[in-house]
Protein backbone atom coordinates (compact mmCIF):
# COMPACT_ATOMS: atom_id res chain seq x y z
CA UNK A 1 0.00 0.00 0.00
CA UNK A 2 0.81 3.01 -0.32
CA UNK A 3 1.32 4.22 3.15
CA UNK A 4 3.69 1.65 3.40
CA UNK A 5 6.03 2.64 0.65
CA UNK A 6 6.12 5.72 1.79
CA UNK A 7 7.04 4.97 5.61
CA UNK A 8 10.16 3.00 4.42
CA UNK A 9 12.69 5.64 5.19
CA UNK A 10 16.37 4.73 5.21
CA UNK A 11 17.12 8.01 7.65
CA UNK A 12 14.77 11.53 6.68
CA UNK A 13 16.16 13.36 4.67
CA UNK A 14 14.93 16.43 6.11
CA UNK A 15 16.57 16.52 9.27
CA UNK A 16 20.10 16.71 7.36
CA UNK A 17 22.13 19.88 6.55
CA UNK A 18 21.04 20.64 2.76
CA UNK A 19 24.14 18.81 0.47
CA UNK A 20 25.52 20.62 -2.60
CA UNK A 21 24.44 18.17 -5.20
CA UNK A 22 20.97 18.08 -6.04
CA UNK A 23 18.89 15.21 -4.71
CA UNK A 24 17.72 12.88 -6.48
CA UNK A 25 15.12 13.14 -9.30
CA UNK A 26 12.87 10.68 -8.94
CA UNK A 27 10.56 9.96 -12.63
CA UNK A 28 6.71 9.75 -12.55
CA UNK A 29 5.78 6.17 -14.22
CA UNK A 30 4.40 7.18 -17.29
CA UNK A 31 1.10 4.53 -18.57
CA UNK A 32 -0.37 3.72 -21.73
CA UNK A 33 -3.55 5.39 -21.49
CA UNK A 34 -6.28 5.45 -24.02
CA UNK A 35 -9.58 7.18 -23.36
CA UNK A 36 -12.56 5.47 -24.72
CA UNK A 37 -15.46 7.43 -24.27
CA UNK A 38 -16.42 8.30 -27.10
CA UNK A 39 -19.90 6.30 -26.45
CA UNK A 40 -20.65 9.70 -23.76
CA UNK A 41 -20.38 11.85 -26.91
CA UNK A 42 -22.83 13.71 -28.34
CA UNK A 43 -22.27 14.86 -32.06
CA UNK A 44 -25.59 16.62 -33.18
CA UNK A 45 -27.74 17.45 -30.16
CA UNK A 46 -31.48 17.29 -30.91
CA UNK A 47 -33.69 17.32 -28.72
CA UNK A 48 -36.92 16.71 -30.85
CA UNK A 49 -37.52 13.33 -29.76
CA UNK A 50 -39.19 11.66 -27.09
CA UNK A 51 -37.83 9.38 -24.59
CA UNK A 52 -39.70 6.56 -25.42
CA UNK A 53 -36.57 5.43 -27.58
CA UNK A 54 -34.03 5.02 -25.37
CA UNK A 55 -36.97 3.21 -22.73
CA UNK A 56 -37.31 1.21 -26.08
CA UNK A 57 -33.31 0.72 -27.65
CA UNK A 58 -32.81 -0.45 -23.58
CA UNK A 59 -35.10 -3.14 -23.64
CA UNK A 60 -33.90 -3.94 -26.93
CA UNK A 61 -30.38 -4.16 -25.89
CA UNK A 62 -31.23 -5.94 -22.18
CA UNK A 63 -33.66 -8.62 -23.87
CA UNK A 64 -31.36 -11.01 -25.18
CA UNK A 65 -28.80 -10.67 -22.21
CA UNK A 66 -31.40 -11.47 -19.48
CA UNK A 67 -33.00 -14.16 -21.61
CA UNK A 68 -29.78 -15.71 -21.38
CA UNK A 69 -30.08 -14.98 -17.61
CA UNK A 70 -32.81 -16.70 -17.11
CA UNK A 71 -32.43 -20.27 -18.60
CA UNK A 72 -29.16 -20.09 -16.79
CA UNK A 73 -31.06 -19.19 -13.45
CA UNK A 74 -34.27 -20.98 -14.31
CA UNK A 75 -33.57 -23.88 -17.04
CA UNK A 76 -32.96 -23.30 -20.41
CA UNK A 77 -36.71 -25.08 -20.86
CA UNK A 78 -38.13 -22.02 -18.78
CA UNK A 79 -41.26 -20.46 -20.69
CA UNK A 80 -40.57 -16.71 -21.31
CA UNK A 81 -43.58 -15.16 -22.37
CA UNK A 82 -44.41 -11.52 -23.39
CA UNK A 83 -46.90 -9.61 -21.57
CA UNK A 84 -48.99 -10.15 -24.19
CA UNK A 85 -49.19 -13.73 -24.69
CA UNK A 86 -49.98 -14.32 -20.68
CA UNK A 87 -51.99 -17.04 -19.47
CA UNK A 88 -54.01 -16.81 -16.09
CA UNK A 89 -51.91 -18.86 -13.39
CA UNK A 90 -49.58 -20.03 -15.82
CA UNK A 91 -45.72 -20.12 -14.47
CA UNK A 92 -43.36 -18.19 -17.00
CA UNK A 93 -40.31 -15.52 -16.96
CA UNK A 94 -40.82 -12.21 -18.47
CA UNK A 95 -38.49 -9.80 -19.18
CA UNK A 96 -39.27 -5.92 -19.00
CA UNK A 97 -38.41 -2.37 -17.63
CA UNK A 98 -39.59 -1.62 -13.87
CA UNK A 99 -41.68 1.47 -13.07
CA UNK A 100 -41.88 2.28 -10.28
CA UNK A 101 -45.01 4.36 -9.45
CA UNK A 102 -44.48 7.03 -6.31
CA UNK A 103 -46.73 9.06 -4.95
CA UNK A 104 -44.48 11.39 -3.68
CA UNK A 105 -42.31 11.83 -6.91
CA UNK A 106 -42.60 15.42 -7.46
CA UNK A 107 -44.65 16.31 -10.78
CA UNK A 108 -44.20 19.93 -12.61
CA UNK A 109 -47.90 18.90 -14.02
CA UNK A 110 -49.50 18.36 -10.29
CA UNK A 111 -47.52 21.96 -9.15
CA UNK A 112 -49.33 23.77 -12.26
CA UNK A 113 -51.93 22.31 -12.34
CA UNK A 114 -54.83 24.78 -11.26
CA UNK A 115 -57.54 21.98 -9.63
CA UNK A 116 -54.85 21.59 -6.93
CA UNK A 117 -53.54 24.70 -6.91
CA UNK A 118 -51.27 22.85 -4.40
CA UNK A 119 -48.02 24.85 -3.00
CA UNK A 120 -44.59 23.08 -4.39
CA UNK A 121 -43.55 20.14 -2.53
CA UNK A 122 -40.69 21.08 0.00
CA UNK A 123 -37.85 19.21 -1.04
CA UNK A 124 -37.58 15.53 0.74
CA UNK A 125 -34.28 13.39 1.18
CA UNK A 126 -36.55 10.45 -0.04
CA UNK A 127 -39.69 10.24 -1.96
CA UNK A 128 -40.50 6.85 -1.41
CA UNK A 129 -43.62 5.62 0.69
CA UNK A 130 -46.03 3.12 1.86
CA UNK A 131 -48.23 3.62 -1.21
CA UNK A 132 -45.80 3.07 -4.21
CA UNK A 133 -46.54 0.39 -6.48
CA UNK A 134 -43.95 -1.77 -8.66
CA UNK A 135 -44.92 -2.37 -12.45
CA UNK A 136 -43.64 -4.16 -15.29
CA UNK A 137 -43.48 -2.78 -18.81
CA UNK A 138 -42.63 -3.92 -22.36
CA UNK A 139 -43.08 -3.37 -25.46
CA UNK A 140 -47.07 -2.90 -25.39
CA UNK A 141 -48.47 -3.45 -22.01
CA UNK A 142 -47.77 -3.49 -18.10
CA UNK A 143 -48.74 -5.29 -15.29
CA UNK A 144 -48.42 -4.87 -11.32
CA UNK A 145 -46.21 -6.45 -9.47
CA UNK A 146 -46.36 -8.48 -5.90
CA UNK A 147 -44.58 -11.05 -4.22
CA UNK A 148 -40.90 -11.74 -3.25
CA UNK A 149 -39.62 -7.97 -4.68
CA UNK A 150 -38.32 -5.46 -2.57
CA UNK A 151 -40.46 -2.52 -3.40
CA UNK A 152 -38.60 0.19 -2.50
CA UNK A 153 -35.35 -0.92 -3.58
CA UNK A 154 -35.85 -1.34 -6.96
CA UNK A 155 -36.09 1.93 -9.19
CA UNK A 156 -37.87 2.87 -12.56
CA UNK A 157 -36.22 1.92 -15.74
CA UNK A 158 -34.15 -0.94 -14.90
CA UNK A 159 -34.67 -3.76 -17.04
CA UNK A 160 -34.87 -6.99 -15.32
CA UNK A 161 -36.32 -10.68 -15.60
CA UNK A 162 -38.81 -11.79 -13.42
CA UNK A 163 -40.30 -15.51 -12.81
CA UNK A 164 -43.93 -15.98 -11.77
CA UNK A 165 -47.77 -16.38 -12.65
CA UNK A 166 -50.17 -13.47 -13.27
CA UNK A 167 -53.22 -14.18 -10.41
CA UNK A 168 -56.92 -13.66 -11.59
CA UNK A 169 -57.11 -10.10 -10.09
CA UNK A 170 -54.71 -9.13 -13.15
CA UNK A 171 -51.51 -8.49 -10.80
CA UNK A 172 -48.17 -10.93 -11.27
CA UNK A 173 -47.25 -12.75 -8.39
CA UNK A 174 -43.40 -12.61 -8.31
CA UNK A 175 -41.48 -15.66 -7.09
CA UNK A 176 -38.10 -14.62 -8.28
CA UNK A 177 -36.08 -12.04 -10.40
CA UNK A 178 -32.73 -12.10 -11.56
CA UNK A 179 -30.82 -9.08 -13.45
CA UNK A 180 -28.47 -8.83 -15.75
CA UNK A 181 -25.32 -9.07 -13.53
CA UNK A 182 -21.79 -7.99 -14.50
CA UNK A 183 -20.63 -7.97 -17.83
CA UNK A 184 -18.20 -10.01 -19.73
CA UNK A 185 -14.29 -8.51 -18.49
CA UNK A 186 -11.26 -8.74 -20.48
CA UNK A 187 -8.28 -10.02 -18.59
CA UNK A 188 -6.33 -7.74 -16.53
CA UNK A 189 -2.36 -7.56 -17.19
CA UNK A 190 -0.55 -8.53 -14.21
CA UNK A 191 1.99 -5.65 -13.09
CA UNK A 192 5.50 -5.70 -11.47
CA UNK A 193 5.55 -2.59 -9.69
CA UNK A 194 3.13 -0.60 -8.04
CA UNK A 195 1.44 2.11 -9.52
CA UNK A 196 -1.27 3.98 -8.50
CA UNK A 197 -4.36 6.25 -9.95
CA UNK A 198 -5.19 8.97 -7.25
CA UNK A 199 -9.05 9.96 -7.69
CA UNK A 200 -10.48 12.99 -6.21
CA UNK A 201 -13.93 14.45 -6.37
CA UNK A 202 -15.60 17.43 -5.30
CA UNK A 203 -13.07 20.38 -4.84
CA UNK A 204 -15.76 22.08 -4.07
CA UNK A 205 -14.09 25.95 -5.52
CA UNK A 206 -15.63 28.99 -4.55
CA UNK A 207 -17.48 27.90 -1.55
CA UNK A 208 -18.01 30.62 1.19
CA UNK A 209 -15.75 28.88 3.47
CA UNK A 210 -12.64 27.77 1.97
CA UNK A 211 -12.08 25.02 4.68
CA UNK A 212 -10.40 22.37 2.05
CA UNK A 213 -7.99 24.82 0.49
CA UNK A 214 -5.42 23.97 2.85
CA UNK A 215 -5.92 20.37 1.83
CA UNK A 216 -6.08 20.78 -1.50
CA UNK A 217 -2.57 22.63 -1.63
CA UNK A 218 -1.40 20.03 0.50
CA UNK A 219 -2.73 17.38 -1.81
CA UNK A 220 -1.42 19.13 -4.91
CA UNK A 221 2.32 19.31 -3.30
CA UNK A 222 2.39 15.71 -2.20
CA UNK A 223 1.33 14.87 -6.14
CA UNK A 224 4.33 17.15 -7.46
CA UNK A 225 6.66 15.48 -4.99
CA UNK A 226 7.05 18.75 -2.64
CA UNK A 227 6.45 17.19 0.10
CA UNK A 228 8.15 14.93 2.94
CA UNK A 229 11.09 13.57 2.48
CA UNK A 230 12.84 11.75 -0.59
CA UNK A 231 10.75 8.46 0.85
CA UNK A 232 7.65 10.01 0.18
CA UNK A 233 8.62 11.96 -3.04
CA UNK A 234 9.82 8.69 -4.27
CA UNK A 235 6.17 7.67 -3.82
CA UNK A 236 4.23 10.16 -5.36
CA UNK A 237 6.53 9.46 -8.35
CA UNK A 238 4.40 5.88 -8.52
CA UNK A 239 1.33 8.85 -8.39
CA UNK A 240 0.67 8.19 -12.78
CA UNK A 241 -2.23 10.10 -13.18
CA UNK A 242 -4.72 11.89 -11.28
CA UNK A 243 -8.71 11.74 -11.93
CA UNK A 244 -10.82 14.99 -10.75
CA UNK A 245 -14.46 12.67 -10.67
CA UNK A 246 -16.77 15.87 -10.92
CA UNK A 247 -18.14 18.73 -8.84
CA UNK A 248 -14.64 20.92 -8.98
CA UNK A 249 -16.47 24.30 -8.62
CA UNK A 250 -18.85 24.68 -5.17
CA UNK A 251 -22.74 24.50 -4.87
CA UNK A 252 -22.33 28.20 -4.10
CA UNK A 253 -21.00 29.45 -7.46
CA UNK A 254 -24.40 28.62 -9.39
CA UNK A 255 -25.98 31.68 -8.19
CA UNK A 256 -29.97 31.25 -7.65
CA UNK A 257 -30.89 34.97 -8.40
CA UNK A 258 -28.98 35.32 -11.70
CA UNK A 259 -31.75 33.39 -13.58
CA UNK A 260 -34.33 35.54 -12.05
CA UNK A 261 -33.00 38.53 -11.44
CA UNK A 262 -34.05 41.10 -14.61
CA UNK A 263 -30.83 41.38 -17.17
CA UNK A 264 -29.93 45.15 -16.26
CA UNK A 265 -29.88 44.32 -12.56
CA UNK A 266 -27.48 41.95 -12.90
CA UNK A 267 -25.54 43.50 -15.95
CA UNK A 268 -22.24 44.25 -14.61
CA UNK A 269 -21.84 41.58 -11.95
CA UNK A 270 -19.76 38.63 -12.60
CA UNK A 271 -20.85 35.01 -12.19
CA UNK A 272 -20.02 33.16 -9.35
CA UNK A 273 -18.17 30.99 -11.12
CA UNK A 274 -15.49 32.98 -12.93
CA UNK A 275 -13.73 33.24 -9.76
CA UNK A 276 -13.80 29.58 -9.33
CA UNK A 277 -12.30 28.85 -12.62
CA UNK A 278 -9.61 31.03 -12.58
CA UNK A 279 -8.33 29.29 -9.39
CA UNK A 280 -9.62 25.83 -10.96
CA UNK A 281 -7.04 26.25 -13.28
CA UNK A 282 -4.29 27.68 -10.92
CA UNK A 283 -4.48 24.50 -9.14
CA UNK A 284 -4.35 22.05 -12.68
CA UNK A 285 -1.52 24.50 -13.59
CA UNK A 286 0.36 22.66 -10.72
CA UNK A 287 -0.64 19.15 -11.55
CA UNK A 288 -0.78 19.14 -15.16
CA UNK A 289 3.02 20.11 -15.16
CA UNK A 290 4.18 17.44 -12.95
CA UNK A 291 0.92 14.52 -13.68
CA UNK A 292 -1.71 13.52 -16.43
CA UNK A 293 -4.76 14.76 -15.50
CA UNK A 294 -8.61 13.80 -16.42
CA UNK A 295 -10.94 16.26 -15.36
CA UNK A 296 -14.59 15.55 -15.41
CA UNK A 297 -17.30 17.61 -14.84
CA UNK A 298 -19.99 17.05 -12.13
CA UNK A 299 -23.34 18.43 -11.40
CA UNK A 300 -22.43 21.66 -10.38
CA UNK A 301 -19.77 22.82 -12.98
CA UNK A 302 -20.17 24.68 -16.02
CA UNK A 303 -21.06 22.16 -18.80
CA UNK A 304 -24.46 20.85 -19.76
CA UNK A 305 -26.62 19.71 -16.79
CA UNK A 306 -28.11 16.23 -18.99
CA UNK A 307 -25.93 12.82 -19.07
CA UNK A 308 -23.59 12.51 -20.41
CA UNK A 309 -22.08 15.73 -19.64
CA UNK A 310 -19.81 16.68 -22.09
CA UNK A 311 -16.17 17.65 -21.30
CA UNK A 312 -15.20 21.20 -20.15
CA UNK A 313 -14.51 23.78 -22.68
CA UNK A 314 -10.51 24.31 -22.84
CA UNK A 315 -10.81 27.68 -23.40
CA UNK A 316 -11.71 28.22 -19.38
CA UNK A 317 -8.12 27.13 -18.74
CA UNK A 318 -5.85 29.09 -20.19
CA UNK A 319 -2.86 28.48 -18.02
CA UNK A 320 -3.17 24.94 -17.68
CA UNK A 321 -4.57 23.87 -21.50
CA UNK A 322 -1.18 24.34 -23.28
CA UNK A 323 0.21 21.17 -21.34
CA UNK A 324 -1.09 18.02 -24.05
CA UNK A 325 -1.01 16.14 -19.83
CA UNK A 326 -4.70 17.77 -18.94
CA UNK A 327 -7.13 15.66 -20.51
CA UNK A 328 -11.15 17.25 -20.19
CA UNK A 329 -13.18 14.19 -20.46
CA UNK A 330 -16.98 13.85 -20.07
CA UNK A 331 -19.14 12.16 -17.19
CA UNK A 332 -19.47 9.49 -17.19
CA UNK A 333 -15.97 8.32 -18.20
CA UNK A 334 -14.10 5.84 -19.17
CA UNK A 335 -10.65 4.90 -19.58
CA UNK A 336 -7.75 2.20 -20.04
CA UNK A 337 -5.02 2.85 -17.74
CA UNK A 338 -1.60 0.58 -18.39
CA UNK A 339 -4.89 -2.00 -19.31
CA UNK A 340 -6.77 -1.66 -16.47
CA UNK A 341 -10.53 -0.50 -17.28
CA UNK A 342 -12.19 2.45 -15.05
CA UNK A 343 -15.44 3.33 -15.56
CA UNK A 344 -17.11 6.15 -13.45
CA UNK A 345 -19.23 9.05 -12.67
CA UNK A 346 -19.50 12.07 -10.82
CA UNK A 347 -22.50 10.83 -8.74
CA UNK A 348 -25.37 11.83 -9.67
CA UNK A 349 -26.36 8.51 -11.04
CA UNK A 350 -25.72 7.20 -7.26
CA UNK A 351 -27.26 10.25 -5.70
CA UNK A 352 -30.84 9.92 -7.70
CA UNK A 353 -30.76 6.40 -6.87
CA UNK A 354 -30.23 7.08 -3.45
CA UNK A 355 -33.42 9.78 -3.59
CA UNK A 356 -35.99 6.94 -5.19
CA UNK A 357 -34.96 3.74 -3.54
CA UNK A 358 -34.80 2.36 0.02
CA UNK A 359 -31.31 2.16 -0.37
CA UNK A 360 -28.85 4.83 1.56
CA UNK A 361 -25.22 3.58 0.99
CA UNK A 362 -23.31 4.33 -1.86
CA UNK A 363 -21.36 1.53 -2.21
CA UNK A 364 -24.45 -0.99 -2.22
CA UNK A 365 -26.21 1.55 -5.18
CA UNK A 366 -23.04 1.43 -6.99
CA UNK A 367 -22.86 -2.57 -6.78
CA UNK A 368 -26.80 -2.71 -7.64
CA UNK A 369 -25.72 -0.90 -10.84
CA UNK A 370 -23.47 -3.23 -11.78
CA UNK A 371 -25.59 -6.12 -11.29
CA UNK A 372 -28.69 -4.30 -13.34
CA UNK A 373 -25.97 -3.24 -15.90
CA UNK A 374 -26.95 -0.09 -16.06
CA UNK A 375 -25.31 3.10 -14.91
CA UNK A 376 -28.25 5.18 -14.64
CA UNK A 377 -31.18 3.23 -14.69
CA UNK A 378 -33.22 6.45 -13.53
CA UNK A 379 -32.24 8.43 -16.45
CA UNK A 380 -34.59 9.51 -18.19
CA UNK A 381 -37.10 9.74 -15.30
CA UNK A 382 -35.67 11.58 -12.73
CA UNK A 383 -32.44 12.22 -14.17
CA UNK A 384 -31.42 14.62 -16.83
CA UNK A 385 -30.68 12.98 -19.91
CA UNK A 386 -29.90 13.34 -23.59
CA UNK A 387 -32.68 11.56 -25.91
CA UNK A 388 -31.03 9.10 -27.53
CA UNK A 389 -32.35 7.45 -29.98
CA UNK A 390 -30.19 3.97 -31.40
CA UNK A 391 -28.69 2.80 -28.11
CA UNK A 392 -28.47 3.41 -24.90
CA UNK A 393 -25.00 4.35 -23.80
CA UNK A 394 -25.09 3.87 -20.08
CA UNK A 395 -25.46 -0.16 -20.71
CA UNK A 396 -22.67 -1.77 -19.37
CA UNK A 397 -20.81 -3.80 -22.47
CA UNK A 398 -17.47 -4.64 -20.92
CA UNK A 399 -16.91 -5.00 -17.30
CA UNK A 400 -14.70 -2.56 -16.26
CA UNK A 401 -11.33 -3.05 -13.09
CA UNK A 402 -12.22 -0.04 -11.29
CA UNK A 403 -15.89 1.11 -10.93
CA UNK A 404 -16.31 4.50 -9.39
CA UNK A 405 -18.68 7.33 -8.59
CA UNK A 406 -17.75 10.66 -7.29
CA UNK A 407 -19.40 13.09 -4.30
CA UNK A 408 -20.12 10.14 -1.78
CA UNK A 409 -20.24 11.16 1.84
CA UNK A 410 -17.77 8.68 2.70
CA UNK A 411 -14.67 6.65 1.27
CA UNK A 412 -15.63 3.55 0.80
CA UNK A 413 -14.77 0.27 -1.19
CA UNK A 414 -14.81 -3.51 -2.04
CA UNK A 415 -14.04 -5.96 -4.86
CA UNK A 416 -17.24 -7.76 -6.19
CA UNK A 417 -16.51 -10.72 -8.14
CA UNK A 418 -18.83 -11.79 -11.07
CA UNK A 419 -20.08 -15.23 -11.93
CA UNK A 420 -17.88 -15.87 -14.36
CA UNK A 421 -14.74 -14.81 -12.47
CA UNK A 422 -14.74 -11.02 -13.37
CA UNK A 423 -13.39 -8.74 -10.59
CA UNK A 424 -14.42 -5.20 -10.25
CA UNK A 425 -13.12 -3.01 -7.52
CA UNK A 426 -15.85 -0.28 -6.38
CA UNK A 427 -15.05 3.25 -5.00
CA UNK A 428 -17.04 5.74 -3.78
CA UNK A 429 -14.90 8.48 -3.57
CA UNK A 430 -15.72 10.92 -0.96
CA UNK A 431 -16.67 14.97 -1.41
CA UNK A 432 -13.23 16.70 -0.80
CA UNK A 433 -14.60 19.94 0.56
CA UNK A 434 -16.42 18.00 3.30
CA UNK A 435 -14.11 14.45 4.26
CA UNK A 436 -10.64 16.54 2.35
CA UNK A 437 -10.32 12.81 1.59
CA UNK A 438 -8.94 10.93 -1.72
CA UNK A 439 -7.92 8.14 -3.05
CA UNK A 440 -5.43 6.25 -4.01
CA UNK A 441 -5.93 3.05 -6.65
CA UNK A 442 -3.54 0.37 -7.02
CA UNK A 443 -3.35 -1.18 -10.30
CA UNK A 444 -0.81 -3.65 -9.33
CA UNK A 445 -3.00 -5.43 -6.55
CA UNK A 446 -6.60 -3.72 -7.48
CA UNK A 447 -7.36 -2.19 -3.96
CA UNK A 448 -7.86 1.50 -3.03
CA UNK A 449 -6.85 3.21 0.52
CA UNK A 450 -7.97 7.01 1.41
CA UNK A 451 -5.46 9.48 1.90
CA UNK A 452 -6.65 12.51 4.23
CA UNK A 453 -5.52 15.84 4.35
CA UNK A 454 -7.12 17.36 7.48
CA UNK A 455 -5.71 20.14 9.21
CA UNK A 456 -7.68 21.19 11.82
CA UNK A 457 -10.62 18.11 11.68
CA UNK A 458 -11.07 18.31 15.07
CA UNK A 459 -12.46 21.90 15.76
CA UNK A 460 -14.25 23.98 13.71
CA UNK A 461 -13.37 27.00 15.20
CA UNK A 462 -9.73 26.81 13.60
CA UNK A 463 -11.19 26.24 10.50
CA UNK A 464 -13.21 29.11 10.04
CA UNK A 465 -10.32 31.27 11.43
CA UNK A 466 -8.34 29.99 7.95
CA UNK A 467 -10.61 31.79 6.12
CA UNK A 468 -9.41 35.08 6.39
CA UNK A 469 -6.33 34.06 4.36
CA UNK A 470 -7.81 33.22 1.80
CA UNK B 1 -63.06 4.20 -52.60
CA UNK B 2 -63.65 1.24 -55.06
CA UNK B 3 -65.84 1.24 -57.07
CA UNK B 4 -66.91 -2.57 -58.19
CA UNK B 5 -68.18 -3.13 -61.66
CA UNK B 6 -70.99 -5.94 -61.13
CA UNK B 7 -74.23 -5.29 -59.17
CA UNK B 8 -73.49 -2.33 -57.71
CA UNK B 9 -72.40 -0.29 -61.47
CA UNK B 10 -76.00 -0.81 -62.73
CA UNK B 11 -77.79 0.72 -59.80
CA UNK B 12 -75.45 3.15 -58.65
CA UNK B 13 -75.35 3.64 -54.74
CA UNK B 14 -76.67 6.58 -52.97
CA UNK B 15 -73.21 7.86 -52.18
CA UNK B 16 -72.84 8.33 -55.57
CA UNK B 17 -74.38 10.99 -55.96
CA UNK B 18 -74.32 12.04 -52.21
CA UNK B 19 -70.84 11.68 -50.18
CA UNK B 20 -70.43 10.16 -47.40
CA UNK B 21 -69.74 12.80 -44.66
CA UNK B 22 -69.05 11.90 -41.16
CA UNK B 23 -70.43 14.59 -38.37
CA UNK B 24 -67.87 16.16 -36.91
CA UNK B 25 -68.25 16.39 -33.11
CA UNK B 26 -68.95 19.96 -31.59
CA UNK B 27 -68.45 21.12 -28.71
CA UNK B 28 -65.17 21.81 -26.82
CA UNK B 29 -63.23 18.64 -27.42
CA UNK B 30 -62.18 19.55 -30.89
CA UNK B 31 -60.54 22.88 -29.63
CA UNK B 32 -58.63 20.85 -27.63
CA UNK B 33 -57.42 18.71 -30.10
CA UNK B 34 -53.53 18.60 -31.23
CA UNK B 35 -54.25 20.12 -35.07
CA UNK B 36 -54.63 17.29 -37.56
CA UNK B 37 -52.38 17.01 -40.79
CA UNK B 38 -53.55 17.92 -43.63
CA UNK B 39 -55.64 15.08 -45.17
CA UNK B 40 -54.49 13.04 -47.78
CA UNK B 41 -56.22 12.83 -51.05
CA UNK B 42 -58.10 9.45 -51.80
CA UNK B 43 -57.50 8.69 -55.49
CA UNK B 44 -60.35 6.03 -56.80
CA UNK B 45 -59.34 2.90 -58.98
CA UNK B 46 -56.28 0.89 -58.73
CA UNK B 47 -53.23 1.20 -56.08
CA UNK B 48 -50.37 2.60 -57.94
CA UNK B 49 -46.51 1.34 -57.16
CA UNK B 50 -46.06 4.08 -55.51
CA UNK B 51 -48.97 3.49 -53.12
CA UNK B 52 -48.03 0.15 -52.91
CA UNK B 53 -44.42 1.12 -51.42
CA UNK B 54 -45.85 4.30 -49.09
CA UNK B 55 -47.80 0.90 -47.56
CA UNK B 56 -45.45 -1.04 -47.03
CA UNK B 57 -43.88 1.54 -45.34
CA UNK B 58 -46.93 2.29 -43.05
CA UNK B 59 -46.58 -1.25 -42.42
CA UNK B 60 -43.23 -0.96 -41.00
CA UNK B 61 -44.15 1.99 -38.98
CA UNK B 62 -47.08 0.03 -37.66
CA UNK B 63 -44.79 -2.49 -36.60
CA UNK B 64 -44.34 -2.58 -32.49
CA UNK B 65 -41.65 -4.76 -32.43
CA UNK B 66 -38.76 -2.22 -33.75
CA UNK B 67 -39.80 0.02 -31.06
CA UNK B 68 -41.35 3.90 -31.29
CA UNK B 69 -41.52 5.50 -34.99
CA UNK B 70 -41.89 9.24 -33.56
CA UNK B 71 -39.48 11.69 -34.19
CA UNK B 72 -36.59 9.53 -36.02
CA UNK B 73 -36.10 8.98 -39.74
CA UNK B 74 -37.24 5.38 -40.95
CA UNK B 75 -34.36 5.00 -42.17
CA UNK B 76 -33.00 5.52 -38.43
CA UNK B 77 -35.53 3.14 -36.77
CA UNK B 78 -34.43 0.49 -39.29
CA UNK B 79 -30.67 0.52 -38.17
CA UNK B 80 -31.70 0.55 -34.87
CA UNK B 81 -33.56 -2.69 -35.70
CA UNK B 82 -30.84 -4.17 -37.31
CA UNK B 83 -28.16 -2.70 -34.59
CA UNK B 84 -30.02 -4.69 -31.85
CA UNK B 85 -30.44 -7.97 -34.21
CA UNK B 86 -34.68 -7.62 -34.86
CA UNK B 87 -34.04 -8.58 -38.17
CA UNK B 88 -36.36 -5.45 -40.10
CA UNK B 89 -37.30 -6.40 -43.52
CA UNK B 90 -34.77 -5.76 -45.97
CA UNK B 91 -36.80 -4.55 -48.75
CA UNK B 92 -37.43 -1.83 -46.61
CA UNK B 93 -34.41 -0.58 -46.42
CA UNK B 94 -33.78 -0.95 -49.89
CA UNK B 95 -36.97 1.47 -51.04
CA UNK B 96 -35.20 3.70 -48.89
CA UNK B 97 -32.35 3.81 -50.40
CA UNK B 98 -33.54 4.15 -53.29
CA UNK B 99 -35.78 7.06 -52.90
CA UNK B 100 -34.56 10.69 -52.94
CA UNK B 101 -33.62 11.10 -49.45
CA UNK B 102 -35.94 14.44 -49.96
CA UNK B 103 -39.40 13.33 -50.13
CA UNK B 104 -40.58 13.57 -46.51
CA UNK B 105 -43.32 10.90 -47.40
CA UNK B 106 -40.72 8.25 -47.47
CA UNK B 107 -38.17 9.26 -45.19
CA UNK B 108 -40.21 10.20 -41.82
CA UNK B 109 -42.91 7.92 -40.59
CA UNK B 110 -46.28 8.06 -40.31
CA UNK B 111 -46.88 10.42 -38.35
CA UNK B 112 -44.50 13.03 -39.54
CA UNK B 113 -47.08 15.56 -39.65
CA UNK B 114 -48.34 15.74 -36.10
CA UNK B 115 -46.45 17.95 -33.90
CA UNK B 116 -44.21 16.44 -31.35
Amino acid sequence: MFSDLSAQKEGSSLLCRPSEDQGPVFERISLAYSPCSERFTVGERSFSRQYAHIYAARLMQMRPLLSERAQQKWGSDVLIRKLCDLQTGEQCCIVGTLFKRMDLQPSILKEISEDHNLLPQPARVKYISDMDELVLEDELQRIKLEGKIDRDKFVTGSVIAIYGAEKNDGKFTVEDFCMADLPPQSPRPTLTSDRFVLLVSGLGLGSTHADSMLGLQLLVDMVTGQLGDQGEQRCAATISRVLLAGNLLSQNTQDADASTKPKYLTKKTQAGSVEAIRLLDEILLQLVASVPVDVMPGQYDPTNFTLPQQSLHRCMFPLSSVYPTLQLVTNPHQCHIDGVRFLGTSGQNICDIQRYSSMDDHLEILEETLRLRHLAPTAPDTLGCYPFYQKDPFILEECPHVYFSGTAPTFQSKLVKGPDGQECLLVTIPDFNSTQTACLVNLRTLTCEPISFSAFSADEDEDSEMNVSH
Amino acid sequence: MLRSVTMTAKHGLITDSFKVVKKAKRGARKAKRPPSPPPTQQEAGAETPQEKELRTLRNFDLDWRFGPCIGISRLQRWERAKLHGLNPPEEIRELLLLQTHTDPKYNLSLWRDYPL
